[in-house]
């Protein structure tokens, strides 16, 4: 996440509240969390296609809901929460379409990962993925935010509503575990 | 942990993660372009005067009587109160005069609870005598 992003702007949020220049606050929220959101939301669904469609719902329910949002909260833990909802919505749909259970859901991660043909072709990357998908929804979505953005736990924390010292030893689990499978899988 | 921190050392924080080019631009003017209208954020907010009710037009007007009302209540009170208004005379308490005019209230109430030697002090303080008080052809000392 850019600083540029990761500072809120306030004159954007407060023309965001003027129905006279929300659409126009609102494409240049588009504009600025476009790509933060979408490589969030590609990290949990792993597929580009599929992030691109959760992304544009993700736009459109924070657009249909936008007068809803009071400026109380931050604007991007607003949208990654709407962002994250959408894909885990996303996820258990697949589930239930594939048939899959929980566990049945790291290998069809891991064959997507492996298909996936928008990447930059480094296997490490790739094997750290693969790894990644491997740990359960929450603890992925705490291992990317922290790891990948290099957010503050107390940011996760606003929008997973999980207290810092959970988020640090979930953090701290996860580490083990891509550890393990690292371990496991050389 | 070591290790660990040695594969995420290697990995650094990239995701690997591609995409077609332009996409996020072309994504985001794509999505700009088939914004649907939303009326409840676009549209100027008219402010929304509620039609008052009856009670909503009277209600000041009834808080105020209701308020000189007890002021009224309050004065009458003291003034009811006040030490002017107050007689305690025994002339002006007819129930206290009525018993005091009956002999059985004085006999019973009042006298008995006086001592014979007090009765007696009080007459001498006074210069009477038994005799004066009753005479021989009294009924009393009959």
């Amino acid at each position: 996440m850019g600083t540029d992003i990761a500072q809120e702007n306030k004159e954007l949020i407060e023309r965001l509240r003027q129905p006279q220049s929300c659409r126009e606050a609102f494409n240049e929220v588009m504009r600025l969390y476009t790509e933060p959101l979408y490589r969030q939301i590609r990290r949990m669904v792993e597929n580009h296609d599929d992030a691109a469609d959760i992304l544009q719902n993700t736009f459109l329910k924070a657009w249909q809901s936008i007068e809803n949002f009071r400026g109380d909260a931050k604007l991007t833990t607003w949208l990654y929460k709407i962002a994250l909802n959408e894909s885990i919505t996303h996820l258990q749909r697949e589930r239930k379409r594939l048939s899959l259970s929980i566990d049945d859901e790291e290998g069809h991660l891991i064959n997507l990962i492996e298909a996936d043909e928008w990447t930059d072709g480094d296997e490490l990357v790739r094997k750290l993925r693969k790894a990644v998908a491997t740990l359960p929804e929450k603890q992925r979505m705490v291992f990317n935010m922290k790891y990948y953005d290099d957010m503050k736990y107390e940011q996760i924390s606003e929008i997973l509503g999980t207290s810092v010292g959970a988020l640090k030893a979930s953090y701290h689990l996860a580490v083990k575990k891509i550890e393990n499978y690292f371990n496991n899988n050389d | 942990m070591r290790k660990d921190n040695d594969i995420l050392s290697r990995v650094g924080r990239r995701d690997g993660l591609t995409v077609p080019d332009g996409f996020f631009e072309q994504f985001a003017a794509k999505m700009a372009e088939s914004l649907p209208e939303n009326p409840a954020a676009e549209r100027p907010r008219e402010a929304v005067v509620a039609p008052r009710s009856f009670w909503s037009r009277v209600r000041p007007y009834v808080y105020m009587a209701a308020m000189f009302a007890g002021v009224w209540c309050m004065i009458k009170m003291f003034s009811l109160m006040s030490p002017a208004n107050v007689d305690l005379s025994i002339d002006s308490n007819q129930a206290l005069t009525d018993a005091l005019r009956d002999d059985n209230f004085i006999y019973e109430y009042i006298i008995d609870d006086i001592s014979d030697r007090e009765i007696m002090e009080e007459m001498y303080d006074d210069s009477l005598s038994v005799d004066d008080l009753f005479p021989a052809d009294s009924m009393l000392m009959e």
